[in-house]
């Protein structure tokens, strides 16, 4: 069986290999090649441009709202959902007390569990249109029919949704709007996840937290909290990949794929745009490639952050 | 520093029929140590539960000084307990663990170091303090959930199976130790137990519990001396008791060639509510001596023979009304027969129990 080992390995290596290298490192190395050119996508002719894409970059307004917005994501996005996951989760779990003995979760949490899950099994594409009718921007949308119905809100300025470019707290209304949309679809996965990370808590250790005399807002966050920190790390790093890429939400939710204006542009739709629509391939594989080094610093800090808590434990 | 009552508490589970605990009536006197012992799903840890303020009581009320606690939230309770697996808070050091109650309480900074460190010297933790429970022993740990509950200086201790997790040695160990601790701390203690020996040399008094009804409660001796029924006679003690359903004759009961003698009241008693001439009569192993032939012992056949170094346990079986029955006989250890011997054994007077044959209470 020693007899040709090496050889029985490697041809069962190979073929993967081969596949990684030719459809996920060479397209890297070809984008950065590309970056470097003026090629516009559909002629064979690449003429070098030196570092003219990346000096464009600099001065790209679009391109720097789009990461300013993709930031604005990746703080928003994680902090929201993890914390309206969380104190859900906790609900479902722990958080029922009322007039009765022992540690549970408040009535009917089975039910909610399944309602809160609904999102995730549904497709992006239903969860945007659901939305699209919920955010109409007239008298028939589900919102704007309520609000004014209860007078909340004047019949003739409706709420305008994703079509408001206008800045609230700094940031494009729009984006808001997106955001809740994506809490929404998500906040169920990590419920789910937190849920799960809770049971495999102690019972006994939340029981003596209430001999010790410790409220339910004191246990959440003396003890649920710290305990459950390894999930909510790595929460926080999937919920990152969603808020570095948004690109499906923004496609489909926002009006011109990315607007009104320019409103709600992030990496990945200008890229496209750049590259599909404009043909402007050398330019948008530098924009790649901006990217690429983002998330690598980003990844970077991240690293560092979790080893310095580790050594904490 | 507290009186505890249970009067009729219950505590039916949802979607069962019979009670965990059946119309519990117990009362605990200031600075007692009382121990709930019994077998598993005896009720015992339901009881101290429900105290606890953790479980529910569907009926009856229980009281802590007289202030009625049924339907209070454990926090209000001012009790303190010590788990079976001790639920230390894993993310906290020894001394965040025993402080945690404290700060919840905003006690002062000052008066929290000087309690925690107090119990730490009680419990010798002082140099364990920094440490995370993780990197305690079992020991250790055990000892830090003592002292999580020796800082609130609560007016009431529930211990929960506190020793189980431990190994032999370090259980005898700490079992006087937590005697002592009671002792001079001076407040009232429920203590849960399955192991009858424990229950024997900690308790003031032992509660023994079967199937959610508290079957006796007394002072350790007395509960040995005169168990109230069958299942206390057998529970107490080790090994247990040889307790045999015989024949009744005017004489007593009637062993294979040996009659343990009752009274006249004794054999009335047996004979009435279902009686049927038979009669339930135990003796311990202890209470018992291999005799002569000629002394009016029963024969038996030893089948093994258990040497513990100071003495030993005999076992053999005899035939009683058609049936093989198995005794246990402790004997010294100069006078140890072999295998397949027949021996005559014979309980010392007046050191046999009579129990209704039907009902399974004393007579």
């Amino acid at each position: 069986m020693r007899h040709g080992r090496g050889r029985f390995v490697a041809g069962f290596l190979a073929a993967p290999l081969a596949v990684y290298l030719i459809f996920m490192i060479w397209p890297y190395v070809q984008t950065l090649m590309y970056s470097f050119t003026s090629w516009g996508g559909f002629s064979n002719e690449a003429p070098f441009a030196g570092l003219d894409n990346y000096r464009q970059l600099l001065s790209d307004d679009t391109f720097q709202a789009a990461l300013l917005h993709n930031v604005f994501f990746l703080v928003a996005l994680p902090l929201v959902t993890i914390l309206l996951a969380l104190f859900f989760a906790f609900l479902l779990n722990v958080g029922g007390r009322g007039n009765r003995a022992g540690v549970r979760g408040v009535f009917g949490s089975s039910v909610y569990k399944v309602i809160f899950f609904f999102p995730q099994v549904l497709s992006v594409a239903i969860i945007v249109i659901l939305w699209d009718a919920l955010y109409r921007t007239d008298g028939q949308g589900l919102i704007n029919f309520l609000l004014i119905k209860l007078h909340l809100v004047d019949p003739n300025h409706p709420l305008q949704f994703v079509n408001d470019p206008t800045p609230f707290l700094g940031v494009p209304k729009v984006l808001w709007w997106i955001l809740i949309v994506v809490v929404w679809a998500n906040v169920g996965f990590y419920l789910v996840l937190f849920s799960a990370a809770m049971q495999s808590i102690s019972k006994d250790i939340y029981e003596a937290a209430m001999l010790d005399g410790a409220t339910r807002v004191h246990t959440f966050f003396r003890i649920t909290l710290p305990l459950l920190r390894d999930s909510v790390s790595v929460a926080w790093v999937y919920i990152g990949f969603v808020a570095l890429d948004m690109f499906v939400w923004i496609f489909a939710l926002t009006p011109q794929q990315g607007g009104p204006n320019h409103a709600s542009e992030v990496f990945a739709t200008v890229l496209w745009r750049e590259a599909f629509t404009r043909g402007q391939f050398g330019y948008a594989c530098a924009m790649g490639v901006a990217m690429a080094i983002f998330t690598l610093i980003l990844g970077a800090i991240q690293l560092t952050a979790t080893r310095r808590e580790r050594i904490e434990l | 520093m507290a009186t505890v009552t249970y009067s009729k508490a219950t505590r039916i589970y949802p979607g069962t029929e019979r009670p965990a605990v059946d119309h519990l009536d117990l009362e605990i006197g200031d600075g007692e140590f009382l121990v709930l012992v019994g077998p598993s799903g005896c009720g015992k840890s339901t009881s101290l539960r429900m105290l606890a303020g953790l479980e529910d009581v569907d009926e009856g009320t229980i009281s802590i000084d007289s202030r009625d606690v049924t339907h209070l939230p454990p926090k209000a309770r001012d009790i303190a307990m010590v788990f079976q697996n001790y639920a230390l808070y894993p993310h906290m050091t020894v001394y965040e663990n025993m402080a945690f109650a404290l700060k919840l309480r905003k006690t002062s900074k000052a008066e929290i170091d000087r309690r925690v460190k107090e119990a730490a010297g009680l419990l010798q933790l002082e140099e364990y303090l920094n440490r995370k429970p993780k990197a305690l022993s079992g020991g250790q740990r055990q000892r830090v959930a003592m002292g999580r509950a020796i800082v609130r200086e609560p007016q009431v201790f529930l211990m929960d199976e506190p020793l189980s997790n431990l190994d032999a040695k370090l259980r005898v160990q700490t079992r006087s130790q937590i005697a002592t601790l009671q002792a001079n701390l001076g407040i009232t203690t429920v203590y849960v137990t399955h192991d009858q020996t424990e229950a024997m040399t900690m308790g003031h008094r032992v509660a023994v519990m079967l199937d959610g009804v508290l079957q006796q409660v007394d002072t350790p001796r007395a509960l040995y001396d005169a168990p109230a029924n069958v299942f206390v006679a057998g529970f107490i003690g080790s090994p247990a008791m040889n307790i045999k359903t015989v024949q009744l004759t005017e004489q007593g009961a009637a062993f294979a060639e040996m009659v343990l003698p009752l009274t006249r009241q004794q054999v009335a008693t047996a004979h009435a509510d279902g009686g049927n001439g038979k009669v339930t009569v135990g003796f311990r192993p202890e209470d018992t001596d291999i005799v002569g032939a000629s002394e009016g012992g029963m024969p038996i056949v030893v089948e093994l023979v258990e040497d513990l170094g100071a003495d030993a346990n005999v076992y053999g079986h005899a035939a009683i009304g058609g049936a093989s029955e198995r005794f246990v006989v402790r004997t010294d250890r100069r006078h140890m027969p072999n295998m397949g011997d027949t021996v005559f054994i014979k309980p010392r007077s007046e050191h046999h129990h009579a129990f209704h044959a039907v009902s399974g209470s004393r007579i």
